[in-house]
């Protein structure tokens, strides 16, 4: 922990925790985990709960807003970045070694315990895994908690499948689970599906009874995988998703990640469907 | 009641001075707003106690347009933070308007409640006293009352002055009001008071039911006809004395520098754009509706009390005539299916 924050007797929520990266693994050619911890080797700045995030900070450029994943036990918080602007640009240039700053956690997070006993359905594109990954590891952690575990996970090309070795290896060994792994178009050496996940949703089916559905994904992507769910009969309170807006404080204050009197930073990121029809159509 | 002698404001700023920071409406060359009495200059600033509104509001006191939040020491692999800025100075807001005082309580609702509190706020509003200058003659886009301010004893005054003429009537209504109070001993004399009477209200506004209304409203078309004019300058949101919106940026100079926050402004396209290039308010029309929801909807929603206190100075200041007493009344006026 930096000195500047030690002496002080107020909490200051908008100052970070310089951490260190302790590991960065590349996830594909525009995602890279990020794993940090204390500088002191102490373990964790803070814990999260699946689907809260963190700001991560590389000091000297920006910070950002990242979902943020961690589980007991683990020593590190793990960050998985896309490569799509200035400061992750530069976040994808640095070193294992390099000190970063850190804050949060922020958000609601999953309904982890709201969905205890349901099958879930988990339905992601691209980069939108990372923060249902969280939510999954959760339920393999606590397995007998929850029902049949599906998950539905698409992105442009097999090049750009987050999480590999989980989707193809980890996942699928996993007692009374399927995963289905879609990419946008063919590609000589894949045999799996190939189409787009609201349309390979369908055709899989999963049913609805006693089942909670959480997407995740590109705009587009979660728009009609929401109708297509509404097509398939779940119910508005049946459907969670997690929204994305630009950040700058994290805590509520700074205006910009509005949607009606909510701020997603503060008040969501997560919402069931059924609260967010209660909003302005601006997610 | 106590007074103070107008022959004596002079004198009396000055021991104020000599305890806190006090700002004062100045015109200033161009400019008008609330500046530090300790850089008051006769011969090129003009005390304006007399005016309604000096063009900017006191807000930049306990939220300043931009402010420095912490050290950054960045060499390669190591960096860290080496110190932060909270200011606890002492500050004393002398002659701030009814709703300009409503401003600082908007924004303290935001930076000091709903789970987290802002210590760069803190610092300054805990160590900040407003004394407020009632107003009995309200202005030509004056509508205060209408957005739930007491232009005579408003609430949060620490101090409330009023206007009788050769002297100010003086009523400290807090602790830290009558601390003030105690640094002008000598200086205020007892004396048997007349107040003025209140003058009228020239612009009526109604906002009775605004924002229950406004609930089903998001996408009336009476958005387009008003935001049509609007060419996203921000002036409006710069000269409010409740528009509370930041950015935060860093600026270094080779291995040091600072993290800092700056105003901001809803009806800046940047303001919400995402770096993968999404933006749920990418258009204009989406701005402007952002903006005067916030003020008449959201945060009266989410804070029991809307974020407009009827200054008038966004009507004064808009180049092309967009006019919020005449959006509530399209409001109130307007067919919802």
């Amino acid at each position: 922990m930096n000195e500047a924050k030690k002496g002080m007797a107020i909490e200051q929520p908008l100052i970070p925790t310089v951490v260190e990266v302790i590991d960065i693994v590349d996830r594909t050619p525009d995602v890279k985990s990020f794993f940090v911890r204390n500088t002191d080797g102490s373990g964790l700045p803070f814990q999260v709960q699946p689907g809260q995030c963190g700001m991560i900070s590389h000091l000297p450029v920006g910070e950002a807003m990242i979902s943020c994943t961690w589980q007991e036990e683990q020593e590190y918080l793990e960050f998985a970045v896309k490569r799509v602007g200035l400061l992750t640009d530069e976040l994808h240039r640095i070193e294992i070694g390099q000190k970063v700053g850190v804050r949060g956690p922020y958000g609601n997070g999953f309904p982890v315990e709201a969905c205890k006993g349901k099958d879930m359905v988990f339905i992601a594109g691209g980069i939108g895994l990372a923060p249902l990954r969280s939510f999954i590891k959760h339920c393999f952690k606590h397995r007998q908690d929850y029902g049949k575990i599906t998950i539905i996970y698409g992105s442009r090309s097999s090049a750009d499948l987050c999480f590999k070795e989980e989707l193809f290896d980890l996942w699928p060994r996993e007692q009374d689970t399927q995963v289905f792994v879609t990419i946008d178009n063919p590609e000589p050496d894949w045999d799996g599906h190939v189409g787009f996940v609201p349309a390979y949703l369908e055709e899989l089916a999963p049913s609805p009874e006693g089942a909670v559905a959480v997407v995740c994904g590109p705009p587009i992507m979660i728009k009609f995988v929401l109708q297509s769910l509404e097509k398939m009969g779940y119910a508005d309170d049946q459907v969670i998703t997690t929204l994305e807006m630009r950040m700058k404080c994290g805590i509520g204050k700074c205006g910009r990640c509005n949607i009606g009197s909510e701020f997603i930073c503060l008040d969501g990121p997560v919402y069931y469907l059924e609260q967010l029809r209660q909003l302005p159509a601006e997610w | 009641m106590k007074v103070l002698n107008k022959s004596k404001l002079i004198e009396a700023l000055n021991v104020l001075s000599s305890q806190q920071e006090v700002f004062v409406p100045i015109q200033r060359e161009s400019q008008s707003g609330y500046f530090s009495w300790a850089d008051y200059q006769p011969e090129r600033d003009e005390l304006m106690l007399e005016a309604l509104n000096v063009y900017q509001s006191p807000k930049n006191v306990v939220l300043p347009q931009t402010e420095r939040m912490y050290g950054i020491i960045s060499q390669g692999m190591e960096v860290d933070i080496d110190q932060t800025f909270e200011d606890a100075h002492p500050t004393l807001i002398f002659g701030a308007r009814g709703c300009d005082v409503k401003g600082i309580l908007a924004m303290d609702e935001v930076f000091l409640t709903r789970g987290f509190v802002d210590s760069f706020y803190q610092a300054r509003r805990a160590n900040n006293t407003i004394v407020a200058n009632a107003c009995y003659a309200p202005g030509p886009n004056c509508f205060c009352t209408a957005m739930e301010v007491d232009p005579v004893e408003p609430v949060g005054a620490d101090v409330i002055i009023h206007d009788c003429g050769d002297y100010y009537a003086w009523e400290a209504r807090t602790g830290k009001g009558e601390a003030v109070t105690a640094q002008l001993d000598g200086l205020l004399e007892d004396k048997e008071v007349k107040l003025p009477s209140a003058q009228p209200f020239q612009l009526q506004v109604d906002y009775q039911g605004v924002a229950e209304k406004l609930k089903d409203m998001f996408d009336h078309s009476l958005w387009d006809q008003m935001a049509e004019p609007c060419i996203n300058c921000g002036m409006c949101t710069y000269v409010c004395p409740s528009c509370y919106c930041f950015d935060i940026q860093v600026k270094m100079f080779g291995e040091k520098g600072y993290r800092f926050r700056a105003w901001d402004s809803c009806m800046f396209e940047e303001y919400t754009r995402e770096a993968g290039g999404g933006n749920p308010r990418g258009a204009s029309k989406e701005r402007f509706r952002q903006r005067f929801l916030h003020k008449l909807e959201f945060f009266q929603e989410r804070y029991g009390t809307p974020l407009c206190t009827g200054c008038g100075r966004c009507i004064i200041v808009c180049p092309t005539d967009v006019n919020i007493a005449r959006i509530i009344k399209a409001v109130k006026e307007a067919e919802v299916e």
